[in-house]
């Protein structure tokens, strides 16, 4: 994606070269104004190529070597596809954390997405005081990466924490989730679904987009709230669906602070929190096989990118795209 | 297009010729000033003893000052990986017996024989075993902090409270499970009469060692599938009639929070820990607190080191590096300021001075024991291979698998043995 939008400007760039030597050279051509663009462009340049782009060349050519991190880069031999093949075939560890990143994502993320949705059709009528509580129901995701906020979670689903505290109202007796393998990645996965902020906000402005008079309409036709909803709101609401399910799901994939934090950076207990990136983490900065967790890294991109093609092709069948049609 | 290759190209020369640009040391000025790097893991109370040993070289060396960095336990390990990566390490730097290999044999460790040969580095008022114990390969890669010995702790109140004997040095394990049984029984399951270390690899390498066999054969390892099951089979055994808690007890006592221990929080009567951590873990309770031997035969025990000093292979300033070390671990007055703090004073002859001048109840019972054991120490084998920090990983690993009810002790003995082997393979 980012290098496709590096190379945009400068096919521009060299068609005006071409045009300008047409013209005979005016002194203020394009390509100098190129030039300029190139300098304003300059700080995102320089950290794209710096930060992205050449780091990512690098680890993909590390992929291929056994570079441990503590001996120096030029010692790294080239193993071929030796990374590739062993993650394949003989890392019980590398199949654990897909097994645990899909199911975070495929639980997590629907869930996260009806929760948007749900709360945003909620807000989406005009109350005193709506614009509260859409700040304050946004507010989650405002700080969701942080490691502050793990470690809050951590202390609320502990043994001692708040939740186990409220359960007791009622009678119950809780366990320590975090610490519980059947219960430790639920308690994540409640995390991630609590900061449905950012995907309501999207599905709020959403909700805005539909025209008022298809309701309307619909009504005079006889249908029901849920006829309205069905038939109405989710065919219109469909392009933010999809881009937030899209989003989301990259995100979900994603998912490493919180996981690192409960665990206390070791995927326990019983590896039962061992998402892929941690798995990548432990392995590169752990176990000092940096080469074999940038094999990781490579694989884990190509999946996202198999993923989301997926939900393009699939996305004409369910996703309506309403311009165009009817105005 | 071209224009595209050509900026590409421009940027990373430029960000070549940054990167090179920095090889220039404000600390290697002509003037004979050295300013060294030092970084280690601990608290509040290590980093204040430890700085103010180091002002104490800066008074007698003035040329000599010193930047320091610590951190807690956790993440120190990445950082340091991160910084040896730059490669730009601290020119002296903390480091314990599970890295030390991993970092000798990658070669981030300086070794230190040629300094022990001229007489710069004097290692003579160590204990043999604890020398021994930094050697990598024959290579002087670490000279032990301060020594540490492997402890239970057992919560003495409760235990005279419910009128049952206290833990014996040599006591053997089936006698620990049914000694915990009966704590088990007497507190109605409030308390677990002891926590199940059995996922600990250096309860597992003790356990090992008191009956002749070892953790590691040089590389490899010096344990079979057999004695593994072996190992799980008590602490089955000891988990089925109670004696110990059930795994999410045990994950919430080894969180890495020293004061989550289950001796601490009162979930069991027992914690298996290291003797230095006692003064931390009593803190944290208002029962007593006592240290004893881990089960099994003494003679499993060796002077341990609980942390070494290294110097960076890299570093400009070595031979200085090598002299703060020298002070660190020989010098009396440094001895009295580091204290007890990381364990034991390396140097014998400092911790008798020490010894007459402690004051606190608790960090005195560290010593007593300490003193009470070490005649009963059995010879010093290897630091763990390189790879151990994987193996360690795995041993969790397995142990949590069988707690969990996953896996049969035999199955996961036998899956752990293949695994372990395989990581020991690649690395």
């Amino acid at each position: 994606m980012a290098l496709t939008t590096a190379n945009s400007p400068s096919v521009r760039a060299s068609q005006g070269t071409g045009a300008s030597a047409k013209r005979r050279r005016p002194r203020r051509g394009p390509q100098r104004e190129g030039l300029a663009g190139y300098i304003f462009l300059s700080p995102w340049l320089i950290g794209l190529m710096g930060i992205t782009a050449i780091p990512m060349l690098l680890s993909l050519y590390l992929s291929f070597t056994n570079y441990d991190v503590l001996s120096p880069l030029g010692e790294a031999e080239w193993v071929g596809l030796a990374n590739y093949k062993r993650m394949f075939t003989s890392d019980p560890s590398y199949w654990r954390s897909v097994t645990v990143t899909v199911s975070f994502a495929l639980i997590a993320v629907p869930l996260k997405l009806a929760a948007a949705l749900g709360v945003a059709l909620l807000l989406n009528k005009a109350w005193r005081g709506v614009g509260l509580f859409r700040g304050l129901f946004y507010l989650p995701s405002l700080i969701g990466g942080s490691v502050a906020l793990a470690i809050v979670w951590v202390n609320m689903f502990n043994r001692e924490g708040a939740f186990n505290g409220f359960l007791a109202i009622f009678g119950i007796e809780g366990k320590p989730w975090v610490n519980d393998p059947s219960w430790a990645l639920e308690t994540l996965m409640v995390l991630a679904i609590w900061q449905f902020g950012a995907p309501m906000v999207i599905f709020l402005a959403g909700l805005k987009q539909v025209p008022t008079e298809l309701y309307e309409a619909a009504s005079v036709d006889g249908a029901g709230r849920f006829r309205q909803f069905m038939s109405v709101t989710l065919p219109m609401l469909s392009p933010v669906i999809f881009f937030n399910l899209v989003l989301e799901t990259i995100n979900g994939f994603q998912g490493f602070t919180a996981a690192f934090v409960l665990s206390d950076g070791t995927g326990g207990p019983v590896d039962s929190t061992l998402m892929y990136t941690l798995n990548l983490y432990l392995k590169g900065w752990r176990e000092y096989e940096m080469g074999y967790a940038s094999a990781m890294a490579w694989v884990f991109l190509l999946a996202i990118g198999i993923i989301t093609a997926v939900f393009f092709s699939t996305g004409r069948f369910w996703v309506h795209y309403s311009d165009g049609d009817d105005r | 297009m071209r224009l595209t290759i050509g900026v590409v190209t421009a940027l990373a020369v430029l960000l070549g010729g940054a990167a090179c640009s920095d090889d220039t040391d404000p600390a290697a000025s002509g003037d004979g000033k050295v300013e060294l790097n030092v970084y280690w893991w601990g608290g509040d109370k290590r980093a204040e003893v430890t700085e103010q040993a180091l002002k104490l070289y800066t008074q007698r060396n003035p040329n000599v000052t010193f930047k320091t960095h610590w951190q807690g336990n956790q993440g120190y390990y990445d950082n340091l990986a991160t910084q040896a990566a730059g490669p730009d390490a601290p020119d002296l730097f903390q480091i314990d017996d599970n890295y030390l290999t991993e970092y000798a044999e990658r070669n981030v460790t300086l070794d230190l024989n040629p300094y022990v040969d001229s007489g710069a580095l004097d290692l003579s008022k160590l204990p043999d075993s604890l020398a021994k114990y930094g050697q990598v390969g024959g290579r002087t890669m670490g000279v032990a902090g301060a020594e540490n010995t492997p402890a239970m702790v057992y919560n003495k109140t409760l235990v005279q409270k419910l009128g049952v004997a206290e833990p014996k040095v040599g006591m053997s394990y089936a006698e620990l499970v049914t000694w915990a049984r009966d704590i088990t029984n007497r507190t109605d399951g409030e308390v677990a009469g002891t926590m199940d270390p059995s996922a600990d690899y250096k309860a597992l390498w003790l356990w090992l060692r008191a009956q002749g066999k070892e953790l590691y054969n040089g590389p490899e390892l010096g344990f079979t599938a057999d004695d593994l099951t072996a190992w799980y089979d008590i602490w089955q055994n000891a988990r089925a009639t109670g004696s110990a808690p059930p795994l999410s007890v045990i994950k919430e006592a080894n969180g890495g929070d020293v004061t989550k221990q289950a001796v601490a929080t009162g979930k069991a009567a027992t914690s298996f820990m290291w003797s230095n951590q006692l003064p931390e873990l009593q803190r944290a309770t208002k029962d007593q607190l006592a240290l004893v031997a881990y089960p099994g035969n003494p003679k499993g025990q060796w002077a341990r080191a609980s942390m070494y000093w290294s110097v960076f292979r890299g570093s400009r300033h070595a031979e200085v590096a090598v002299d703060v070390i020298d002070f660190l671990v020989n010098d009396t007055d440094a001895g009295k300021i580091l204290g007890t703090e990381r364990g034991l004073s390396p140097n014998t002859e400092v911790r008798k001075v020490l010894s007459q001048s402690l004051t606190d109840a608790t960090t005195r019972a560290t010593i007593e024991f300490e003193n009470s054991i070490t005649p009963k120490f059995g010879p010093a084998p290897a630091p763990p291979p390189k790879g151990h920090v994987k193996v360690r990983a795995l041993l969790v690993a397995a142990a949590e698998s069988v707690q969990q009810g996953k896996a049969t002790p035999r199955q996961a003995a036998e899956d752990l043995i293949r695994q372990a082997n395989a990581a020991l393979a690649t690395t």
